[in-house]
């Protein structure tokens, strides 16, 4: 006598777990939409002349089908001066980039990837990223803030490290933190409220959890 | 209360020993079997890109609590599987649908676990960035071999007595390390919440 029972729960999950991933790769998008309000000035523009920036986990760009396009990965890093700290996140062609000195200075930039590996990020402060991933390694290039010119070199870094973000609102005062976290462990971020930007506590990098004026907040991973 | 032996719900794992005449494959295919889902479903989440999110559910906070709460539903079945082993082996008084208990529970315990391994595999991949971590993804993909392993053995005959639940407590071991290591964190770090 063989029992079909066995079996068949083994096939149960088995669907099971394919229906959730079909689930999962086929719906919505991937980005933490609530945290992304200002879409950088030259997104949209570079957005219709590449209809495949899709969030799918298998971009094939149809606009130009011959180039492979660069792969998701983050990057994280210092300026060359070491006055702050530079990290850039890239899914299927675009990018977001947290530039922070830890104190005063930050800005969150945006923009698409080009095949090649170079990106030409802005901030609606306008502070502008131009950078180019090298052999998928790490990413060159110089932070233009405030009229202020900063080379950095990211190195490709895997969670915890790379950008983390938390909003909320605490007693009334809107709330805006951002984190990078390097490989080596070291944190750079600024918490603002209402606008006025100050040092902010460590993040644990395990879970994002932060104790901001009292309230424990979650940071979250920043993708495009 | 005596036990029929012949029962029919019963007789798989009172059966006397047999001769060890017949093939090995009775073992060596639910280990290949387990090797094989357990390095598979650990090298899917090395080489996937992790999504870093997935699917929510309605009425949870986030996925996290999700998984917490389907992980702790299936842990709770484990608990069940294990008493109902014992009842079923006669070593604790039980009913007569002990078997049926012990089936059924461990099906709903598997088919919960799923999507939380799912979620895992998908949004987090395979890490090991603190030892927590890395006991988890070694556990979660071991945990699949194990079951995979239980389940077939279930099919073959005349085992050996204690090879069941030797694998069964293997694979109750693996999932409440797993618990511990992911929802018991969860509550303890962010507080016992949906």
């Amino acid at each position: 006598m063989k029992r079909p029972g066995p079996l068949l729960t083994l096939l149960a999950g088995l669907l099971l777990g394919l229906f959730m991933l079909t689930l999962n790769t086929t719906s919505g998008t991937k980005t933490v939409s609530s945290k992304q309000g200002e879409a950088s000035p030259s997104a949209p523009a570079k957005a219709s002349q590449r209809p495949s920036a899709t969030p799918t986990p298998t971009p094939t760009p149809s606009a130009t089908p011959s180039k492979t396009p660069v792969a998701n990965a983050n990057y994280a890093g210092r300026t060359d001066d070491d006055a702050a700290s530079v990290a850039v996140s890239v899914r299927d062609g675009k990018a977001v980039a947290y530039f922070c000195d830890g104190r005063y200075k930050e800005a969150w930039l945006r923009g698409p990837v080009d095949d090649d590996g170079t990106m030409k990020l802005t901030a609606p402060n306008g502070a502008v990223l131009d950078g180019k991933i090298q052999q998928g390694k790490k990413i060159s290039g110089t932070v233009k803030d405030e009229g202020r010119p900063y080379t950095f070199t990211a190195d490709k870094a895997v969670k915890p490290s790379g950008l983390w973000r938390a909003t909320a609102k605490v007693r009334g005062a809107k709330i805006d933190g951002g984190w990078i976290v390097l490989p080596n462990g070291r944190q750079t971020g600024i918490v603002t409220r209402d606008g006025k930007a100050t040092s902010a506590p460590r993040i644990d990098p395990e879970t994002g959890a932060v104790t901001i004026d009292g309230q424990q907040l979650t940071a979250q991973p920043v993708t495009p | 209360m005596t036990a029929d032996p012949n029962a029919a719900t019963q007789s798989y794992p009172s059966r006397p020993p047999a001769p060890h005449h017949d093939s090995p494959a009775r073992y060596l295919v639910p280990a290949l079997v387990a090797a094989a889902v357990a390095v598979a479903l650990g090298v899917y989440g090395k080489v996937h890109d992790p999504a870093g999110t997935a699917f929510n559910l309605a009425g949870f906070s986030s996925t996290s609590a999700v998984k917490s709460w389907l992980a702790t539903t299936a842990f709770f079945f484990a608990l069940v599987q294990v008493v109902s082993a014992f009842m079923v082996y006669g070593r604790l008084p039980g009913p007569s649908w002990s078997a049926t208990l012990h089936r059924w529970s461990g099906r709903i315990a598997f088919l919960v676990a799923v999507p939380v391994a799912v979620h895992c595999l998908y949004a987090f991949g395979y890490q090991t960035y603190s030892t927590r971590v890395m006991w988890h993804s070694v556990l979660g993909c071991a945990f699949f071999g194990a079951f995979s392993a239980k389940m077939l053995l279930l099919r073959s005959e005349r085992l050996p007595g204690w090879l069941l639940p030797l694998v069964g407590g293997l694979v109750f071991t693996a999932l409440t390390l797993l618990w511990l290591t992911s929802a018991l964190w969860f509550f303890r770090t962010f507080g016992v919440t949906t």
